[in-house]
Order: C-alpha cells, then sequence, then structure tokens
C-alpha cells in the first residue's frame, strides 16, 4: 500500500498492488478508497472488520480484510518513522 | 466440468421409461426385460480393459470403488497382512480410506513422488514388506494429468505376489488399458469422467488369480456378494454404453484432445513470460494440464475467466485454506502452488474455446501482474527470496 500525506497530515492519494485472491484485491482496493481524504489518524481507525461488512466478505475470506487493515497500519507507521526528523510532504512504500 | 455424451443418454433412455423391472428378480416380465441390461453393461466395460464381465462389478461411481479396493482387500487379509503401499498424490478418498485403515491398526507406506510428478520404482520396490496385502497407485493424475508406469509396477507387484489396485478414473477409455497386460488386480472406474452418467462407476476385481475382499455393503448378495444392492439400471447401462462409445473413439479424441492441449499451452507460453507446466512434460495424459502463473494468484485468475469450467490449487480455493497437496508433493514452490491453474480438454472442447481461453488468459494474467507488487519487484530486479514478510 502506497499513501501520499500532505504537510497537514492528510492522505491525499493512496495506490495498491496485491498478489491474492478476488477478496484480497477487493479489500485491498476499498481500503485505499476509504483512507483518501483522511488525516492519519482518522485512517488508522478503519477495522477489518468495516472493510469486510461492506464487501460481505464470508467466514473464509475474513483474513483478506485483515491483510488490508495491517497494510494501511504498516504504511501510516513507515510514513510517521520517515517524518522523525522532517515534516516534509514524502510518498511511502509499505 | 465433463458432460454426458448423447449417445449414452439415448442408451439409457428405454431404461428410465419402459423397462424398468428389477434386474436380480427372475421371476416376472418386468425382470426379465431389465435383467439383461446390466449384463451386457458388464460385457462393455470389460471389453474396454480387456476384462472377463464377471469381474466387472457397478458401484456408485470411483469413489466407492476405491474404498472398496483399499479397505476390502486389507480388511480380508488383514489376519496375516497389515501393510498397504500408497502414494502421496492418490486421489482424496484413496488416502482417507488409508487413513482410516491407519487407525485400525494397519501400516501404511505413502511414496514420495519426483518432482515430475512419477514414483520411483526402486522407491517402490523397497517399500515392500512380508505383510503388504495391497499396492494403489493411481493411473493418471487428476489435478496434474502425469501417467504413472503402470506396466512396471504391475510386473514389480506381480513378482512380490502383492495385488495392484489402480484408480483408472481419469484414464479409462482415454488411453488403452489392459488388466492382463498391465498386470492388474483391480481396477476403479468412473461414469462420469467419460462422459457417462454421474452416480455410477465400476471395480475389476481379478478372478485368476482370485482376488479376495471383504464387502463395504452388507445385504442381499448381488455382485459376487462384493456389493450388495440393486443394480442401477439405467446407469448400469450408460456406463457401459459410455465404455463401448470411448473404445471407438479414444484413438480419434487422444489425437484432438493432444493437438488442442498443445495449442493452448503453445501459445499462452509463446505470449506469457513466467509459466510453468506442473508434471512431467511426456508421460502424461494430455487433456489436464496444469500451468503456474508466476506473480498471479490462482483464484483471481479462476475469477477473471469465470465462464470457463477451470479449477486451481491455490490455498485461496479451498475450504480448508490449504494448497494442493499434490503440487507439494512434486516440490513445488509454494507461491508457485497459489499460481496454478488446471485447464480441461475433453471429447467436446472445442478449437473456439480453447482459442477463448487462452486470449482470456493471456489477458488477464498480463493485468493482474500490472496489480502484483511481486511481479513489479521481479521487473526491478529483486529477489523475492530475499524480502522479509510480515507474518500473520
Amino acid at each position: 500500500l502506497q499513501v501520499e500525506v500532505d504537510e497537514n497530515g492528510k492522505i491525499v492519494d493512496a495506490r495498491f498492488k496485491t498478489f491474492g485472491c478476488g477478496s484480497a484485491i477487493a479489500s485491498s482496493s476499498l481500503a485505499t478508497e476509504w483512507v483518501k481524504g483522511k488525516t492519519v489518524d482518522e485512517a488508522l481507525k478503519i477495522k477489518n472488520t468495516d472493510i469486510a461488512k461492506e464487501l460481505c466478505l464470508p467466514p473464509v475470506k475474513l483474513h483478506c480484510s485483515m491483510l488490508a487493515e495491517d497494510a494501511i497500519k504498516a504504511a501510516l507507521a513507515d510514513y510517521r518513522l520517515k517524518q522523525d526528523p522532517n515534516k516534509e510532504e514524502s510518498e511511502k512504500k509499505a | 466440468c465433463v458432460p454426458q455424451d448423447p449417445r449414452v443418454l439415448d442408451s439409457m433412455l428405454p431404461y428410465l421409461t419402459a423397462y424398468y423391472g428389477n434386474p436380480h428378480s427372475r421371476t416376472h416380465a418386468y425382470g426379465w426385460g431389465g435383467g439383461g441390461a446390466p449384463g451386457k453393461g458388464t460385457r462393455q466395460v470389460a471389453d474396454l480393459i480387456g476384462a472377463d464381465s464377471r469381474e466387472i462389478i457397478f458401484t456408485s461411481g470411483a469413489t466407492e470403488s476405491n474404498n472398496m479396493a483399499v479397505k476390502g482387500v486389507a480388511r480380508f487379509y488383514k489376519s496375516r497382512k497389515k501393510h498397504i503401499i500408497t502414494t502421496q498424490t492418490e486421489h482424496k478418498c484413496v488416502l482417507d480410506s488409508c487413513r482410516s485403515l491407519e487407525t485400525e491398526g494397519f501400516q501404511v507406506t505413502y511414496l514420495p513422488v519426483k518432482k515430475n510428478g512419477l514414483i520411483d520404482l526402486k522407491e517402490l520396490e523397497a517399500a515392500f514388506q512380508p505383510d503388504t496385502s495391497l499396492v494403489s497407485v493411481m493411473t493418471v493424475n487428476n489435478e496434474i494429468g502425469v501417467k504413472q508406469p503402470i506396466h512396471d509396477i504391475g510386473e514389480i507387484c506381480r513378482a512380490h505376489k502383492v495385488f495392484f489396485h489402480t484408480d483408472a478414473a481419469q484414464a479409462v477409455g482415454k488411453i488403452p488399458m489392459d488388466v492382463n497386460d498391465m498386470k492388474i488386480d483391480l481396477m476403479s472406474i468412473s461414469g462420469h469422467k467419460i462422459y457417462g452418467p454421474k452416480g455410477v462407476g465400476a471395480i475389476y476385481v481379478r478372478r485368476r488369480p482370485r482376488v479376495r475382499l471383504e464387502p463395504l455393503q452388507s445385504g442381499g448378495g448381488q455382485e459376487r456378494g462384493l456389493r450388495s444392492g440393486t443394480v442401477p439400471t439405467p446407469l448400469a447401462v450408460g456406463l457401459g454404453a459410455a465404455c463401448e462409445v470411448a473404445q471407438q473413439e479414444m484413438e480419434y479424441d487422444h489425437k484432438r484432445i493432444s493437438q488442442l492441449a498443445e495449442r493452448l499451452v503453445t501459445k499462452i507460453m509463446s505470449e506469457v513470460p513466467d509459466v510453468v507446466m506442473n508434471g512431467d512434460r511426456e508421460h502424461r495424459y494430455p487433456g489436464c494440464i496444469n500451468l503456474s502463473f508466476a506473480y498471479v494468484e490462482g483464484e483471481s485468475l479462476l475469477m477473471a475467466l469465470k465462464d470457463v469450467a477451470l479449477s486451481s490449487g491455490s490455498a485461496c480455493t479451498s475450504a480448508s485454506l490449504e494448497p494442493s497437496y499434490v503440487l507439494r508433493a512434486i516440490g513445488t514452490d509454494e507461491d508457485l502452488a497459489h499460481s496454478s491453474i488446471r485447464f480441461g480438454i475433453g471429447r467436446f472442447t472445442t478449437e473456439e474455446e480453447v482459442d477463448y481461453t487462452v486470449q482470456k488468459c493471456i489477458q488477464h494474467v498480463k493485468r493482474l501482474r500490472e496489480m502484483s507488487p511481486l511481479w513489479e519487484m521481479v521487473q526491478d530486479g529483486i529477489d523475492l527470496k530475499s524480502i522479509k514478510w510480515t507474518q500473520h
């Protein structure tokens, strides 16, 4: 998951690449749609259960939504890491 | 996805409408009308495999036949023999039957296979014990299409005086099978795999030298006491007809299917890089092709090709989230196992269907690779094996 964050801490763009089944691809895609326009803190609140509910994922595919939640957290953690000590706009790869 | 041959349906219809007598009732005309039919069916099945009609028993399908062969033989000889040899790539019903026997106190050797999917004959030789009662090796594998060296296995089993069973569900009617030539003692046959009806199969049980087995089903003693239950006449007739048709069409079908398979594989591999064929290139049945498309996951490709009947060895497609055990047995890299697709080409597959499938496959593999982080990393020259993935 790749996110672009502006100087105000707002996510202005997000892109994904996924090696996985249809549910994994859908979960990743939905994640990028949801984080756009949110602040980093708001985006960190997204839960895998929200993604699963939106996509009506069957029980056997629940872990795909977990993949998406983890990717959001990892991307934003990586962004936070790179903010120290710079406060510039940066493009991160998760 | 195997359709029924219309000639098979034609043969069955009279027995679903007019001739409905119980084939085992010998005292009235209804029985006489229905009675001879299963007999003819056994002759047609027997002819296809070089057996005697008295050695053919109708079952509900190859699953039942496999259960009968494995459990039946093992249990009959259990007072003196408690060991069975099979392979790691058998159909689930054979493997499950073996597991079940293990809980009964039997010992089972699951032979590994080489990277090409074939067993090592030396390992088979070494596996024999004085108390081995049965060897069970499938002729053609349903996932990767490889063909085991049945002639050689038969010879080895004969030399050791151990019964040889083969699950021939994917082979009968498609490649020449001869129980005497191949020294086969038991064989499982599936109706719907050879364009016959679902719900019926057969088991070949050798009479000379006599193979004994403990029946799975108790009852009225039909089928030489080996499989009680009224023989389903229309289905038996259908299976017989399917075998007769298969014998007529075998050579032509094989040639046509080989050409279509070659067409599919060549076209895909010439347009798309990093495609691996799973299983030996030579010792195979051409109609079952298993390809791994690196950096693309199987279920996502299946979804894209949803108007074509295909399957995948990917974990995502199984309810247990386990990848294909057959691919694991041939040593396929885990990523490639998740990227596998099985293509089935048969008597009714047209050239248009093959071309359509190829075109869609190429299109979607390219699309999914654009979406794949693995493909991107490889293009950038990164060694995927050096990546540290986050665990979940």
